[in-house]
Formats: C-alpha cells, structure tokens, sequence
C-alpha cells in the first residue's frame, strides 16, 4: 500500500497541551478510575450459590425440553419438522404409528408419536428454530443456562431426559403457549422474535 | 552460640516470610486487580477437603502446589546449562538482596531468657553493619539483568530473545536513574548504610521524600521500571510478547521467574520506604532515637561518618536519659549540617517501642506495594521509543539536577538557612521543591517525549530505497 493510496486517511496526531504533557493531569486521573473502581460494587455472580438474572427468561434458549399435554403425555406428533429444521442435525427421531403398533399406544386423537426422540446436546448450537418449526408447540427451549456432563454420552439426551426437563422446569416456566394465553396474545411470532 | 545462631535465625525468618510474603502478595495482585475491574477476585479456596473458604487465602498455596506437579519441559533447542542458570540468577540475586535491608530496628536484649545469653540489641538485618549497604544492592541487584538476558538468549527462540534484548536494554537504562535518584540522600546523610539512613531521617525528623521530592521521583520511576512493573512492563508484556523472555520456561523455572518478579518489587518497595520515607520512623510514635545511638557512632554529626561500631556498649553502661530532650531543640548554633547534629547519649530502646517500628516499617512498605498494584491498571503502557525517552532524556537530566542541588545546598545552604531564619530542613525542603517544579516545568514546555516517529503521507522519493544491483 502506497501512501498515497486513496483509502489511506491521514491523521495529524493532536499535540498535547501543557497539562497533557506535564503527565500530572492523567497520573491523576488513572489513580482517581481505578480507585473509584475499587471502591464500587463488583458485578460478579456468585455462581453457582447466585444464579445469573435472565433479562428475559421467555426467550432465552438454554436446554431443551419435551412438552406434556394435559393427560401428561408426549405432545410431539413426529412430523420431523424440527428434525428438518435444524441446521446442526442433532435431532433424531424414529416415529411410530400407534395404530399399527403391536400394542397400540394411548393415542387415538394422533397417528404417529415418536418412540425414540433424541437430542445431541453437545452438537445443538441452541438457534432455536426446532421450537419455531414445530406446529404442537411440543419442544421448548428452556432457560437452564448450565448444561454439563462427565462423558459424551452423558450430554445426549432421549426423550425420558427432555420429558423430565419439562418436568423440572414446568412450574417455573409453563408452556409459552399457556403462557401467552394468559398474556392475550394471539399470535406466537412475538415470542419468539426478539422483542 | 549467638553469633552464629542469630543470623541463622534471621535468614530462616527472612526467607520463609519472602517465601509466604510473595505468595499472598500474588494473591493481593489478583484481588487488587478483580476490585478495579469491578470483579471480587479469588475468594474460593480455603483449607482443603472443608468447606471454609476463608475469602480465598488457601490461593497461594494451591497455585504453588499446581506450579510443583506441573510438566518442566525443557525444548530440544535450548542452551541446557544457561536455561538452568537464568532462573536461578534471577531467583537468588532477588533473595540476596534482602540481606542488607532492614526489616525493623532493633530488638532489646532484655526480653530473653538469661541462658540464651543475649547481651547486646538484635539489629533486625540478616547482615548488619554492612558499611556499602547501598552499593551491595545495586551491585547484587544488576545481576538480575543476566537472568532475563541468559534467559532470553538460553531460550533459542527468536521471540525470546527479542524479548530478552528490549528488557535487558530497559533495565540497564533504568539503572542509571536508580543509582542517581538515591545519590542524593546519600550525599545528604553521609553514609551507604541503611540503616544509618533511616536513623538521620528519625533523627531530624524529616523524611528525604520531603527534602528531596525530585530525587526521590526519579528513584521511584525507576524502581518501577527495574521491578518491571505496569506501566514499564515491556520484559513481559503479556499482550505482545507471549511473555518475552521466559516463554519456553515452565513448571518451577517459570515460578523463579514470578517470585523473583515480585521479589523485586518487595525489595523496591523496601528501598523506596527507607530511603525517601524514613523506614521504620514515625512522627510522636516510634521514638526517634531509643536504640539507634551506640550502632552508628556516638555522633551523628554529618561531617563524621559513622564510626566502627562499638558493641560492647550495652545500654545499661550508658546514661538511660541522653537525648530526648536535647535533640530537637538545642541545636540551631550548629547549624552547618543538613540535619542537626545532635551529641546524644544512648536511649536503650523498649519492646513496644521496638515492635511498632517492624509494624510502621512493614505497614509504609505495605502502602508502597498497593501503590505499584493501583498503578498497574491506572496508566497505559509505555511504548518502548517512550521508555527509552521518559529514561534518559527525563529521568536521568533530572537524577542530576537533584544531586547538584543537594550538593550545592550541602556547601551553602546553611546561608540561606540563616537568611530565611528557618530550620535547615526547611530550607532544603523549599530548595528541593523549586527544583521539582522547575525541573518539571521545563519538561513539559520542551516536551522531549514527544514522538517524531510517525510515518508521513509522502511517497517515498526517489533515493530513498536505492535498487539492489
């Protein structure tokens, strides 16, 4: 690069001024900063005994979790939208229809459920379109924040690991769909837009 | 028994407290920093398999521990037997430095059990009645150069020995400023030894930091930069040099290199209170005389330099109520002398007496620390065209200016202090600050900092780069 290049733009450096340059005014100012900081409230979290206050619990996307209906089943119907949607592929689902299974399951308002709904959780990027793409409103991203295990097999979670999510965290944060009922919302792109 | 075992004694006492003394000063660091940055630091490890925390001062010992069991890898390339010497250099001269210097004055000799035989004041200095007290710590000190050097240079890898080279270049030029800044009090009380120093200061009951502010500028910017503290941390500037010259150390080579580091910043800290802030003396608390008189000499006259030490004065041999009064007042016909010359006896020094000095010397080198930790994160880095400036075209034309006005008021300045009618100490406190405000002055109107090193918006001319045939 040349320097009369065009996209060079050329600063002329401001001399100091008498205070500047006597180095006395800026001693004092960096001793005064960083005691003003000494003395302020710190703003560390003490986790794990405090935990991090969420701006927004509603929209943040930690664990993932496998929503129950009100007979405290399974609400995912295994249309593989998630499983489509998800640009990392972590999702795995193998589908069943209950009415040509041996033993038919307790579903005859649906035609398939998911006999195996497993999430790799250490390959997920948590984007969060799994829970825009599905049409039952079954899978939700919590706000468990902490996710961790000793083993890799640990961190792949199946379907009874994303139902007991749900049972964790189903007092704290019900369902957005319940949620937004109460709120009066009517439609659900509110929520899960950033707002 | 006593003059073997007590200095013994005093260097297991001495290295056990640098030892633990660098190790909680790592851990002051890492808390001064969490606070400024609005964080709380270390506050987790306390004593092992419990659960008491104890705001974290269980740190240092697990960091040593994990610095013990960590892999020393030493890379194929290296100079075997200089990578072994550097850290050692640099780790032993930041220990024996301490042998001189002072931590308290002394211990009356009548608190012992009479079958240890203790007759004479314990002089609370591994080695005392070093007559080049001050000359020892500089000749000592300067070998650290060699452990960032040979480190630097042992290392085999050209990252480290750019980063060797720019430090040992820093610390040799900042030597200069040090040696100036201190020439001054020396010059001013007669004597190398330190604690012959700290007695003058008690005894006038003036600080040097007071009568001399433009020395004692100059000596602490440059023990800053030998301590290779922020802002003049350019050995190991983390952000540039991936550590500079101690890059391809580790394990227990790397924790020489980190103790000696803060080592050198006890030992600076040391000197600046005992040079500029009268050591372990303070004013109406610590007695300014009690214990000092038969070490140095009967006299304390400047124009006598201390004679040989006359120990086998114990106190009981000389009058218990010499001084104390005597000193402060009666004195001003002698007035040639930067500090009254005071003819005083010999005040045995109490306990209590004794031990507040160790905690006023220990609390002014306390303060001093938490100065170079705040200075750390006020100020930014110096680049290096700027240290070399701030060096020698600021620091050492200052160095000089103080040492001839000290000395030039030495010679005449008992005629300003008869026509102001003022103590001497005041008339050389109020010469000393003329000269730091001047001084300054003219630093900041010439302004030889300034950089001049910018690249201009101008292609380069013809000439300029004439072609390779």
């Amino acid at each position: 690069m040349k320097p009369n290049d065009k996209n060079i733009a050329w600063i002329k450096e401001p001399r100091l001024g008498l205070a500047g340059r006597s180095y006395l005014l800026l001693f004092t100012k960096g001793l005064t900063t960083t005691l003003k900081h000494l003395l302020r409230r710190k703003q560390t979290v003490q986790s794990p005994e405090q935990r991090h206050e969420l701006p927004n619990p509603l929209i943040y996307r930690g664990v993932h979790r496998l929503n129950r209906d009100e007979q405290g089943r399974v609400k995912c119907v295994a249309c593989f939208l998630c499983a489509t949607a998800c640009p990392a592929h972590c999702i795995d689902i193998v589908a069943a229809d209950h009415r040509s299974a041996a033993v038919p399951g307790p579903w005859p308002d649906r035609e398939k459920y998911p006999q195996t709904f497993t999430i790799d959780e250490l390959r997920c990027i948590f984007c969060g379109m799994c829970e825009e793409a599905c049409p039952v409103d079954a899978i939700e991203l919590t706000s468990l924040y902490d996710l961790s295990g000793k083993s890799r097999e640990e961190m792949i979670f199946d379907k009874e690991k994303l139902l007991s999510v749900y049972d964790q965290t189903k007092d704290a944060e019900p369902m957005k769909t319940k949620r937004m009922k109460d709120e009066g919302f009517t439609d659900l792109r509110p929520l899960t837009s950033d707002f | 028994m006593q003059p073997i075992l007590e200095p013994l004694l005093k260097i297991a006492l001495l290295i056990v407290a640098l030892m633990t003394g660098a190790a909680y000063l790592v851990l002051l660091e890492r808390w001064i920093a969490a606070w400024v940055q609005d964080r709380l630091g270390p506050n987790r490890v306390g004593i092992p398999l419990t659960k008491y925390r104890l705001f974290g001062l269980g740190q240092p010992l697990a960091d040593g521990v994990k610095f013990l069991f960590k892999a020393e890898f030493t890379p194929s390339h290296v100079d075997k037997a200089l990578f072994f010497v550097a850290p050692l250099a640099i780790f032993i001269t930041s220990i024996v430095v301490f042998a001189v210097i002072p931590f308290g004055s002394v211990l009356p000799p009548d608190g012992f059990p009479a079958s240890w035989g203790i007759h004479e004041p314990i002089r609370l200095v591994a080695a005392p009645g070093v007559d080049v007290g001050m000359i020892y710590v500089f000749a000592v000190g300067s070998i650290a150069v060699y452990g960032v050097v040979l480190g630097g240079w042992a290392s085999n890898n050209k990252y480290s020995f750019i980063g060797g080279m720019r430090s040992s270049a820093q610390l040799i030029s900042y030597e200069l400023p040090l040696g100036l800044g201190i020439l001054g009090v020396v010059l001013a009380s007669g004597s190398l030894r330190l604690d012959t120093i700290i007695s003058q200061q008690a005894q006038a009951g003036v600080w040097n930091v007071f009568t001399q502010p433009l020395g004692f500028v100059v000596f602490c910017v440059a023990a800053f930069a030998e301590a290779a503290r922020l802002p003049f941390d350019l050995p190991e500037a983390e952000q540039e040099l991936v550590g500079g010259y101690h890059t391809e150390y580790s394990g227990i080579k790397l924790m020489m290199y980190m103790v000696a580091e803060f080592l050198h910043m006890v030992a600076a800290a040391f000197l600046i209170v005992i040079l500029f802030f009268g050591g372990w003396h303070l004013w109406g608390v610590t007695g300014d005389q009690s214990g000092t008189g038969p070490f140095f000499g009967q006299q304390t006259s400047l124009a006598n330099t201390p004679q040989a030490e006359n120990m086998d004065l114990s106190p009981s041999e000389t009058p218990a109520q010499g001084g104390q009064s005597h000193f402060r007042g009666g004195n001003a016909g002698e007035g040639t002398d930067a500090f009254p010359a005071a003819k005083i006896g010999t005040v045995p020094i109490t306990w209590p007496v004794a031990l507040l000095r160790i905690i006023v010397l220990l609390a002014k080198v306390m303060a001093v620390i938490l100065f170079f930790m705040m200075a750390r994160w006020s100020w930014p880095r110096f680049r290096y065209d700027q240290l070399m400036d701030v060096g020698w075209k600021v620091m050492i034309p200052w160095g000089l200016v103080n040492l001839v006005v000290v000395a030039v008021w030495m010679e005449y300045g008992d005629r300003l202090t008869r026509l102001l009618g003022v103590s001497p100490a005041k008339s050389m406190a109020l010469v000393g600050w003329i000269a730091l405000f001047m001084s300054w002055l003219v630093i900041t109107v010439i302004d030889p900092t300034s950089s001049r090193n910018r690249p201009r918006p101008r292609l380069p001319a013809e000439g300029d780069f004439p072609e390779r045939t």
